[in-house]
């Protein structure tokens, strides 16, 4: 029973951290750190060609569990923690292999730099672990600024790079940038790692669906907060030449809204959630405009269910699916296939 | 159903109309208001209109006119032109989104929008099964003069053809095609719209250039063998590929200044689209007498270019633009069919599992797959000939009902609002049912009869199952 937090020793590799530790926290779990670091060659070579390269893969392993000690040091920690520098050829495949030799309960893992900020990224590892994990996959947007809405302004990311680079990033439309980046590395960080205020589950009026939000419910009773229900509908792009007018899809898109509405209230009257649940659709032109149509809180997780077409017992992102993470501001934990669960 | 305070009489129930309101745009960033130009605007009415029929409509045409079919080509480019004018002011007194249906629910009643809707299934269904007749002549054509490759006959052509097969199957399975895309939510852009049109004036042009080379005006020597008459009759043959020019009226409320742009763009596309049919026409009638036309297959233009250049380059070169751009041409068609019944599934007209959204796909899935197997099956059986003539008869009615919509609304509410009126009232829309009345009478009495039969058997399923289940009906009781 652990939190597996796949860290990558880069200045801003904290995403991950930060999520893992609201799991441990959430959950009242260890936290396990795993860094996969290069592996050495098995057979022994003559003359220990390799020493150097393994002096350097034990470095970076070193180097990663001291920067991330360091890290939640700072974050003032209350669970225990452990760090792993597990070499390995494919860090997806070895985080799995982590996963089921410590009883991992939840694999969390950062987004790649380059998304925007306050969004998840999916890597390549995280594309790999999102088709084959066996259990839950949490992924970090890149730099959520902790207390302002997500999503929203670069310059509020903390950037405490512990290897005192300075912040490039600064950004100087906002007022009082020194100060603000100050606060939220002190109270920033409590927030950030906190627990989860709700989680919402998306909903397709799919079977697995309906599985994927009986497990949600039943984690945030697990959990203690709140969960909310919501299903998220994208315009159908305008077919060109427009023979039957500009806004056919628009009538599409009101038909899936009604009946988006009548299967939320199928889940209520399957008891599957409660009567008090809230149930929320998004509707846009894009996923992002879908999914900011309804209001996320700052300590929100969206939980999103694995595709039906995936094996059982594995998560299995469809494609769906992983368009709303691309859209998502808050973190995101992607299930496994749920109908082994039970 | 509990009755209402003022017992709804079965004249009331007949002539009820659907509000009007505004259509529901999502205010979103992304929604496109008031920004189309009058060439965007244009070039949605060639894209549309180009490709149903000019590229296999010669065949059938030419017999029945002779070299005098240029004519026939002007008259249906007139009528349909009178008629796409009239179309611009329903569209925008009505502000509903769609076709000629949802004109008509808002403006004459349930029963005549249940008649157009009828006349619909045909301008967009039968009109779908015939462009994908067409299609799989000029894959034929390709696939043999690119590979040599001799498809058997049973397989290219209906049973009843002038030279039968068995089934049509390349048109069955570009229906297919187009209903796996449409299923997963493919949708043309508009850029690739504009390459369509692109792809399809350019091969149009190519064959207008290469048989001008080989033109003979002996053949126009007996210009109208069958008169006036028979120019009518190949008119409403033709009037098959002036189909889609009504999309400009669509657009009508994202149109800048539409009072201005609207009039201009429909006439921009009809001017293209009319010079170069008659063009084709005439370059066409020029290489061979006229006689020769008849029989030959569905890739006409295709087969033209070889007799004239001896080569099969060029006729490949046009077959694969033809496939191509009716390919897309199929796939828009069956796309506005399958709204077409969305809507009226919405609007309680038919079944509701015409208006159910797939929460997969979110596209009307079932809706898709209904109509793309009756689409498939009408394509596979069916030769083209007969196709061709329901969907004129089909579409020449749903244009009269809009021309006439004009003035009854203009009688009824001279008040409301329209953003584009049409210049010479009252002329043009009563020219507008004249020109398409005459077309209409000139039609085979066999069309007629199935067309009677079949919107009396629409009328009908309206009658057991619209007139209870409508939403008005609903929303009233």
């Amino acid at each position: 029973m652990t939190v597996v937090v796949g860290h990558l020793p880069r200045p801003d590799g904290h995403g991950a951290l930060d999520l893992g530790l609201r799991f441990a926290r959430a959950r009242g779990e260890p936290m396990l750190v795993v860094t996969v670091v290069p592996r050495q060659w098995s057979t022994p070579s003559p003359a220990r060609v390799d020493a150097e390269f393994g002096e350097y893969a034990r470095r970076v392993g070193a180097e990663a569990a001291a920067s991330a000690g360091a890290y939640l040091a700072a974050a003032g920690v209350d669970v225990p923690v452990s760090y792993r520098a597990v070499p390995g050829r494919s860090v997806a495949s070895t985080l799995v292999e982590v996963v089921q030799e410590a009883g991992g309960t939840v694999l969390v893992v950062g987004g790649t730099a380059d998304a925007p900020p306050g969004r998840i990224g999916v890597g390549t590892t995280a594309q790999k672990l999102l088709h084959a994990a066996p259990v839950g996959v949490a992924l970090a947007p890149r730099d959520r600024s902790p207390d302002s809405s997500p999503g929203s302004s670069p310059g509020s990311s903390p950037r405490g790079t512990p290897d005192g680079r300075p912040d490039s990033r600064a950004d100087s439309t906002v007022d009082g940038t020194v100060d603000r980046a100050v606060d939220s590395t002190v109270d920033g960080t409590v927030d950030r790692t906190a627990g989860f205020g709700r989680l919402t589950v998306a909903f397709s009026d799919s079977e697995s669906s309906v599985r994927t939000v009986a497990a949600t419910a039943e984690l945030a009773a697990r959990l203690g907060v709140a969960l909310r229900v919501a299903s998220f509908g994208v315009r159908n792009p305008t077919m060109y030449p427009p023979e039957v007018g500009l806004h056919a899809e628009d009538s599409v898109l009101d038909s899936w809204a009604d009946q988006a509405v009548e299967a939320q209230r199928r889940l209520v009257s399957g008891g599957i959630v409660g009567a008090g649940v809230p149930r929320v659709i998004g509707t846009g032109t894009s996923w992002d405009e879908a999914v900011a149509a309804v209001d996320w809180r700052g300590d929100e997780l969206l939980v999103v269910g694995s595709s039906d077409s995936g094996p059982l017992a594995r998560v299995f992102l469809g494609s769906r699916a992983s368009k709303l993470i691309r859209a998502a501001p808050v973190p995101v934990l992607v299930l496994p296939h749920p109908s082994s669960r039970s | 159903m509990t009755t209402p305070r003022r017992p709804s009489t079965l004249r009331t129930e007949l002539l009820r109309r659907k509000p009007v309101r505004p259509p529901t745009t999502g205010s979103g960033p992304g929604e496109l208001r008031r920004s189309i130009g009058t060439l965007q605007l244009a070039a949605f009415g060639i894209g549309a209109t180009v490709g149903t029929g000019i590229f296999f409509v010669l065949s059938s045409a030419v017999p029945d006119a002779g070299p005098a079919v240029v004519l026939s080509f002007v008259l249906a480019g007139v009528a349909a032109g009178l008629s796409a004018l009239c179309y611009a002011e329903m569209a925008s007194a009505v502000p509903v989104s769609g076709s000629t249906y949802s004109y008509a629910y808002a403006t004459l009643g349930e029963v005549v929008a249940m008649g157009v809707a009828a006349c619909l299934l045909l301008e967009y269904g039968v009109s779908a099964a015939a462009v994908a007749v067409g299609w799989s002549g000029y894959l034929n054509e390709a696939l043999v003069n690119i590979t040599g490759i001799e498809l058997p006959q049973a397989i290219l052509a209906a049973p009843w053809d002038s030279v039968p097969g068995v089934v049509n199957l390349p048109a069955v399975v570009l229906v297919g095609l187009c209903m796996v895309l449409l299923i997963r939510g493919a949708s043309e852009s508009a850029r690739l719209n504009a390459i369509m049109v692109a792809i399809k004036l350019a091969v149009l042009a190519m064959f207008v250039v290469i048989a001008f080379t080989a033109f003979d005006a002996d053949n126009f020597a007996d210009f109208a063998p069958f008169g006036t008459a028979g120019v009518a009759t190949a008119a409403g043959v033709i009037f098959f590929s002036f189909i889609g020019l009504d999309a400009v009226s669509t657009a009508g409320d994202e149109v800048r200044d539409p009072q201005r742009t609207m009039p201009r763009a429909l006439l921009i596309a009809l001017a293209v689209v009319i010079t170069f049919y008659v063009l084709v026409a005439v370059s066409a009638v020029g290489t061979q007498p006229w006689q020769d036309f008849e029989g030959q297959s569905e890739a006409g233009l295709s087969q033209i270019l070889n007799n004239v250049t001896g080569s099969a380059v060029w006729g490949t070169v046009l077959a694969v633009g033809a496939v191509v751009s009716i390919f897309s041409v199929t796939l828009v068609v069956l796309y506005g069919q399958t709204r077409i019944l969305f809507a009226m599934g919405r609007d309680g007209m038919l079944p509701p599992l015409f208006s159910r959204v797939s929460p997969r796909t979110r596209t009307p899935v079932q809706n898709t797959v209904v109509v793309c197997v009756v689409v498939a099956l009408l394509a596979a059986f069916v030769p083209l000939d007969h196709l061709v003539d329901l969907v004129s008869i089909g579409t020449l009615t749903a244009f009269i009902v809009v021309s006439v919509g004009v003035i009854v609304l203009r009688r009824r509410e001279p008040d409301l609002p329209r953003g584009f009126t049409v210049p010479g009232y009252p002329v043009v829309p009563i020219l507008s049912v004249l020109v398409c009345g005459y077309i209409l009478l000139s039609l085979h009495w066999v069309t007629w009869l199935v067309f009677a039969a079949w919107v009396a058997l629409f009328l009908l399923f309206y009658a057991g199952y619209g007139r209870r289940h409508s939403a008005l009906a609903r929303e009233r009781a």
